[in-house]
């Protein structure tokens, strides 16, 4: 009997050794499949548009783009300053905030630092329902100038209302990766450089920022993209006189002139791609020693003694909570007030009860608030499940060295950098109508694919969060673990998953935020078969009176908060295990 | 293979059928085998079999089944299916009409029977990409003459009308200097210094709304000066935003005293306890852009017998007249009885002005393209 249980026991050990041992390739071989499928392939149909005509290949379109000063200077030129004053803006708004985050104790800072996702996640329309409110003609801000006698502004309808909007959107990104960063920061570092006589700022010159630095880039360089395709949010607030590139993608793709809109499209992604380039290539040459397992002390916000200098430090920071009270909280609270206004602009919960008797009525092709919330969560939970070992897995790869490297990063971040709307009609194209093969149509739609779809968007998050964090890992680690027996696999598990843990969450909540704010890739795969998300269902009770659409915000507002809340504590417990 | 027969198939069965592979050729009467989510079924269609009910897949825009205010969707599908051995299965694919375009132009069966909420512009953009035709003539209408010749839109008779908008302006008595606004009467009005920045309008390359007030200008001002006067607008600080969505919100939030919307505005605002003096509406120089809505049978039906019934269906006095109150929206028939609360706050203008499908289609594109330039230019 023993001997007969060794021999079945033995085969069953050498097939999980072995497929511990190729994990790591069999991951990088799906991720390279889900891409190819659900990325490349789909957006490679819009992207023959630009150079193919009739069978042919042809440049005419991409240069007749590049040749048109309108194309150049008032659209793309524009496009460009724009998003590299927004980005300004998201980093002013989000490294004070890092900082207090990082250094600072105060109550609800975890609380807090959980909520700066939801700007995120938050569909356009609610963004810009919330600003009308709030910098418009007889908004929050006008109103409170007025009281303390000052002059109104007329922030509407500028280019200044649009650099905050998009400061709302992503100077939480920054604050989220910087953060992480100068929470990793080893304390005993700065003890040493201080004890070796360096003055705070000093230390700080040398010793932190080096550390910041590649963090602050990733901010920077993902705010830089993301504005640089920014499209609904700027016809809202702006107006089409202040249109970018992205508005002329849309509207040609409406006018089904796919030549133009795909050859725009490529500019676009060019310009973007070649952008995560230089900054890829800059993170690779960032090689910070350190350990991540002992941060910073914090400190109170309270000064502890009132000297000039703490007096200053504490009312700047009085003035930028100020600042983000505005831009963060007033908007989000105007929003969460339209969904409890009526028509006459008394207090009602009509809104929220007609969501209730349209869950209880609705027919099945009308969106109902249940499915809608059940929908996003069960794609934010798949897509965390396929995204986080996709980008941890392609983390690992590209902190190796070799040729090429940047090439193959820049690829894997594609998913930035190409827009949203070229990517949904490839979805429609390539795998909602389906292909040819050798006389079979293959078909990809529902559940799965947009969870697919989620992930692809979502996973180069997770490798941005924890790639430089694996840069900093000491390569003996593994090769111990390896020399005593280890498979790769297990050395990733055991010995370096828990020293980038930080990393791993803060990715993992970006994944569980692009998942349910998604919205072009949704729409296109769920093809109204009553897989609609909370983003979809917003957008679909537009309409005459805003009251259902708002409420619908405030769910989806909530579901967010709460799903934040869990994946923050519990992804942090659980790395503390 | 039938798409709706697979969604059908598949939309119960939660994650089943991520792979379908269809066999064969693309008619209505193949089978199909799922692998992927372990389900397998094999369904016809096309007759009925056995007292089995007909479908009738109606592809739509969104709102006219999904609005928060009202939509005629649910209505026209009960009394539809109350009398007919049929059932109705609406399709609103966010693209619209671009979607079925999009298929057509792949080589894929458009998976409905009819399109509802066709207007001209959307035949023109039509017959400029496709060769096939997407759409059929509709033949056998017995209600055909009740139809206002004015608002046939289709010289080739495919899209027959069957509700209209008129597109205007509505702006807020309570608003300006000494609460007492009052809209301008003509289009140079406008660009008078009193109404700077007064006036929101909508993206036409995206809005149909923003696309009707656009042709209307340059009905006004001539295909030669409408992009002096949009020029002149633009000086005068008219706000162009992205949707109707968008400048709605602006405008009840008293961003600008004007907005470009329907001329039905009041019949909501009545209903819902709105202060009418902010929802008056003016029709410029005594108009409004006519932009009626039109149903076609796409060319690829299988059940274009059963398409041909539900557009008499529609074009019944009593269905129209339900049609225009949930649409909120004129009817396209001559004997539609409306109620008297509607015909109080739905205003006709004076004057319909509207274009010819055959002058959009030879400049649409053209007179966008050349405003697009003209207005994104910094």
């Amino acid at each position: 009997m023993d001997t007969l249980a060794d021999a079945t026991r033995t085969p069953v050990r050498w097939v999980a050794r072995t497929l511990e041992e190729r994990l790591l390739t069999l991951v990088a071989i799906g991720t390279a499949l889900v891409l190819f499928v659900l990325f490349y392939y789909p957006v490679a149909t819009v992207f023959a548009d630009a150079v193919i005509d009739d069978g042919a290949f042809t440049l005419e379109p991409i240069t007749a783009i590049l040749t048109s000063e309108f194309y150049l200077v008032d659209i793309i030129w524009f496009t460009a300053k724009q998003a590299f004053y927004s980005t300004l803006a998201s980093l002013a708004l989000g490294l004070p905030a890092a900082w207090l985050f990082a250094r600072f104790e105060f109550p609800g800072r975890e609380t807090l630092r959980s909520l700066t996702i939801l700007p995120f996640v938050m569909p356009s329309i609610m963004v810009a329902i919330g600003f009308v409110a709030t910098f418009g003609r007889n908004g929050t801000l006008n109103r409170g100038l007025a009281l303390v006698g000052l002059p109104p502004v007329e922030l509407l309808f500028t280019l200044e209302a649009i650099i905050i909007a998009h400061a709302f959107y992503n100077a939480p990104l920054v604050a989220r990766v910087v953060t992480a960063a100068w929470e990793s920061v080893d304390a005993r570092a700065v003890e040493t450089a201080r004890s070796l006589g360096a003055n705070p700022r000093r230390a700080f010159r040398d010793v932190v920022l080096p550390q910041l630095l590649p963090s602050v880039g990733i901010g920077a360089t993902l705010t830089f993209i993301f504005t640089f395709a920014s499209f609904p949010i700027v016809l809202a607030l702006g107006g089409f006189q202040l249109a970018t590139i992205e508005v002329f993608v849309f509207a040609k793709v409406r006018d089904l002139a796919y030549a133009e809109a795909a050859s725009l499209a490529v500019i676009e992604t060019v310009i973007s791609l070649t952008l995560t380039a230089a900054y890829l290539s800059y993170e690779a040459r960032q090689r910070a020693a350190g350990r991540t397992a002992n941060p910073l002390p914090r400190q109170s916000v309270v000064p502890t003694a009132w000297t000039p200098k703490s007096t200053l430090r504490t009312v700047g920071i009085a003035v930028y909570t100020a600042i983000v009270g505005l831009v963060f909280i007033v908007p989000i609270a105007s929003m969460i007030l339209a969904s409890v206004t009526g028509a006459d602009g008394g207090l009602t919960l009509e809104h929220y009860a007609f969501l209730a008797e349209r869950q209880a009525t609705g027919a099945t092709y009308q969106v109902k608030p249940l499915p809608a919330i059940w929908n996003s969560l069960l794609f934010a939970v798949g897509t965390l499940l396929i995204a986080v070992p996709m980008g941890v897995t392609m983390a690992v790869l590209t902190t190796r060295r070799y040729r090429g490297r940047t090439l193959i990063d820049a690829l894997a971040m594609a998913p930035f950098a190409v827009s949203g709307i070229v990517v949904g009609l490839g979805l429609l194209r390539g795998l909602v109508f389906g292909v040819d093969v050798f006389g079979t149509r293959i078909r990809v739609t529902g559940a799965l694919a947009i969870v697919a779809a989620h992930a692809v968007g979502a996973y180069p998050f997770v490798t941005r969060n924890v790639a430089p964090l694996f840069s900093r890992l000491d390569d003996r680690l593994v090769e111990s673990a390896r020399s005593l027996g280890a498979t790769r696999t297990r050395a990733l598990v055991d010995v370096e998953l828990p020293l980038v843990w930080t990393g791993v969450v803060a990715g993992a909540a970006f994944a569980v935020a692009i998942s349910i704010g998604e919205f072009d890739s949704t729409i296109i795969l769920a093809e109204g078969a009553g897989r609609y998300t909370m983003p979809v269902a917003v957008e679909r009770l537009l309409g005459r009176r805003l009251g259902p659409a708002t409420a619908m915000g405030c769910i989806l507002l909530l579901v967010t908060s709460v799903s934040f809340f869990v994946v923050d504590r519990f992804g942090g417990r659980w790395g503390e295990l | 293979m039938k798409r709706r027969a697979f969604l059908k198939a598949t939309g119960a069965g939660g994650t089943a059928a991520l792979l379908a592979g269809c066999t064969g050729t693309t008619d209505s009467e193949t089978t199909t085998t799922e692998s992927g989510g372990g389900t397998e079924t094999t369904t016809t269609q096309g007759t009925t079999v056995g007292g089995e009910d007909q479908v009738l897949a109606v592809g739509t825009y969104a709102s006219f089944v999904d609005a928060p205010s009202s939509s005629p969707g649910v209505w026209l599908k009960d009394q539809f299916e109350s009398e007919f051995d049929a059932t109705l299965e609406w399709q609103t694919p966010e693209a619209g009409v671009n979607h079925y375009i999009e298929r057509a132009l792949r080589g894929v069966e458009s998976g409905a029977d009819l399109y509802v909420g066709l207007d001209a512009q959307m035949l023109v953009r039509i017959d400029d990409k496709l060769d096939e035709p997407l759409f059929t003539p509709a033949e056998g209408l017995s209600r055909i003459g009740d139809v206002n010749e004015e608002l046939s839109f289709d010289p080739e008779g495919r899209a027959v009308p069957y509700d209209t908008g008129y597109i205007s302006l509505v702006y807020d008595e309570t608003q300006g200097e000494d609460g007492a606004f009052t809209a301008p009467e003509t289009f140079d009005g406008l660009l008078e210094p009193e109404y700077a920045g007064a006036l929101l309008a909508q993206n036409p390359t995206s809005s149909a709304t923003g696309q009707a007030f656009l042709l209307h200008t340059i009905d006004a001002k001539g295909e030669d000066g409408y992009l002096d006067y949009w020029a002149q607008l633009k000086e005068n600080d008219v706000r162009v935003l992205g949707n109707w969505a968008d400048s709605y919100t602006a405008y009840s939030n008293g961003e600008a005293p004007m907005v470009v919307s329907y001329s039905t505005d009041q019949v909501y605002a009545s209903q819902s306890g709105e202060d009418l003096a902010k929802h008056q509406i003016r029709f410029l120089n005594d108009q409004g852009y006519a932009n009626p809505e039109g149903m076609a049978t796409f060319a690829d039906a299988t059940q274009p017998d059963l398409a041909t019934e539900f557009m008499d269906f529609v074009l019944r006095p009593e269905v129209q007249a339900e049609i225009a109150v949930r649409n909120v929206q004129f009817p396209a028939t001559t004997t539609a009885e409306l109620p008297e609360d509607f015909a109080q706050y739905a205003q006709e203008p004076p004057e319909a002005v509207t274009f010819s499908y055959d002058r959009l289609r030879d400049n649409l594109s053209e007179w966008t393209d050349a405003w697009a330039r003209e207005f994104a230019s910094k």
